[in-house]
């Protein structure tokens, strides 16, 4: 038998070796008193999603022509879009939350309630870091294509609209869903100002009942099989992706 | 409204211990990340089916799952010191990023070259030293940055553990004078002159990738 193979059985039964002990582990945990609160969970495992998709849905919206006018924008506009973008790029994701929250209440003069600033900061995230995604894509269309679109007489509009953004697209799909995991994870911040999101859920319902092996054990498996899931989907869209890892 | 920035001044020890916090244990997050994930992302890349799935599976357990979430557990369910939660939780987040960015480096390498420089007659070490690692190290440096950007950036979730950092004492001013825009700001920038600094960095570090001369 080849050491190939050897490892590969090596490794399942590791694996089993594991799930089991797990198995054997979580069937002693405080399971019934976590059990009413299942509903709880769910939900706010639902608003977390929802976040999610919002955030990304308006973030699309807004980073798409940002990005174009920071590739294709004259200079001043081109610079006042890498400076938004690099600025929130550059800010800790939970410092964007407190600005939206804390904050914009000085500028704007009237009360923002802790959802809507949940988001509202989750898709300035969302905007500016899918702006560099989809700048990314553009620019990875080679110029020689551009130069030949152009040279065979398509105008501007054209050469992007038929030329340059199909490819952009095809090639920034990964990043793209890669971020939205990525911005799956940032919405566990919003705890920090109170919204009742996946994270908040679990460590409130830890505070009511005495759980806390059971209820970190729900909390991490469902950020991980959401995240898991979403990255599954890219592996779907592209399988290439892992040769690209 | 009216701004008040004298309130900056006002609570400058605060914001500076802060931003020392924030340094030290962004710098201890830097160097643990780099530590754990180089070694895993060169195991990664050992010919042998055991290790790919080990540090595969050690890679999306941790990439799939939210920094706070690690902190929380170190800190509430392990019971371990505030600092050291958020200093291992810090590490290990970003050492599964460090750990796919090193593997993919030394995939970028071509086979051929290492065989090539073993059949001449190089040892190992020589091969290491002379062939991979010049090439690795320039294909790695760019999202290394990035990646150390970020560990600067998630460092600010420790606040909520009560590590007293740059976010900790922008929330306390905010909580003792309702001045939290002045407060906000500050931070901000702070923060960004963090991040250039790492990126100034790195671009400096850049040239030295130990080419034989």
């Amino acid at each position: 038998m080849s050491s190939e193979r050897v490892q590969t059985m090596l490794w399942w039964c590791g694996v089993a070796l594991v799930c089991a002990f797990a198995a054997e582990s979580a069937w002693h945990l405080e399971w019934a008193a976590v059990a009413p609160s299942w509903l709880f969970l769910l939900t706010a495992l639902g608003r977390s999603w929802l976040l999610a998709v919002v955030a990304i849905g308006v973030g699309i919206v807004v980073a798409f022509p940002l990005a174009v006018l920071r590739v294709y924008g004259p200079a001043g506009v081109r610079h006042a879009a890498v400076t938004l973008i690099e600025a929130v790029r550059a800010t800790p994701e939970l410092m964007v939350i407190f600005w939206v929250y804390f904050t914009l209440p000085y500028l704007i003069g009237t009360q923002v309630s802790a959802w809507n600033a949940a988001l509202g900061s989750l898709s300035v995230i969302a905007a500016a870091y899918l702006a560099e995604v989809i700048r990314a894509g553009l620019y990875s269309v080679p110029v020689g294509q551009i130069e030949a679109a152009r040279s065979s007489g398509l105008n501007a509009y054209q050469v992007f609209r038929f030329i340059v953004l199909p490819q952009a697209l095809r090639n920034m799909l990964p990043a793209l869903i890669a971020q939205l995991v990525a911005l799956f994870k940032t919405t566990s911040l919003v705890y920090a100002i109170g919204v009742m999101d996946f994270f908040r859920a679990v460590n409130v319902t830890k505070n009511a009942v005495f759980a806390p092996y059971a209820l970190y054990l729900i909390l991490g498996a469902g950020y991980f099989v959401s995240c898991f899931a979403i990255t599954r989907v890219v592996r779907w869209f592209d399988p290439r992706y892992q040769l690209l890892e | 409204m009216s701004l008040d920035w004298s309130i900056l001044w006002q609570f400058r020890d605060a914001l500076l211990s802060g931003l020392l916090t924030t340094l030290w244990i962004s710098a201890v997050g830097i160097i643990g990340s780099t530590l754990i994930g180089v070694s895993v992302g060169c195991l990664a890349t050992v010919p042998s089916p055991l290790l790919r799935r080990i540090t595969g599976a050690y890679v999306e357990l941790l990439r799939n799952l939210p920094m706070i979430v690690k902190l929380f557990f170190l800190y509430f369910i392990a019971g371990l010191p505030a600092v050291a939660s958020a200093l291992l939780a810090l590490s290990l987040h970003q050492s599964a990023y460090i750990a796919d960015v090193t593997k993919a480096g030394i995939r970028s390498i071509a086979r051929g070259q290492i065989d090539a420089a073993l059949s001449l007659g190089h040892s190992w070490t020589q091969v290491f030293r002379y062939v991979l690692l010049p090439q690795v190290l320039r294909v790695v440096m760019p999202p290394m940055t990035t990646q150390y950007v970020a560990v600067v950036k998630n460092s600010a979730v420790v606040a909520l553990i009560s590590v007293q950092d740059l976010t900790f004492e922008t929330q306390q001013i905010n909580v003792e004078t309702f001045r939290g825009f002045e407060a906000a700001t500050a931070t901000t920038v702070l923060y960004i002159l963090i991040a250039m600094a790492v990126i100034g960095t790195m671009t400096w570090l850049q040239p030295l990738r130990f080419d034989r001369r």
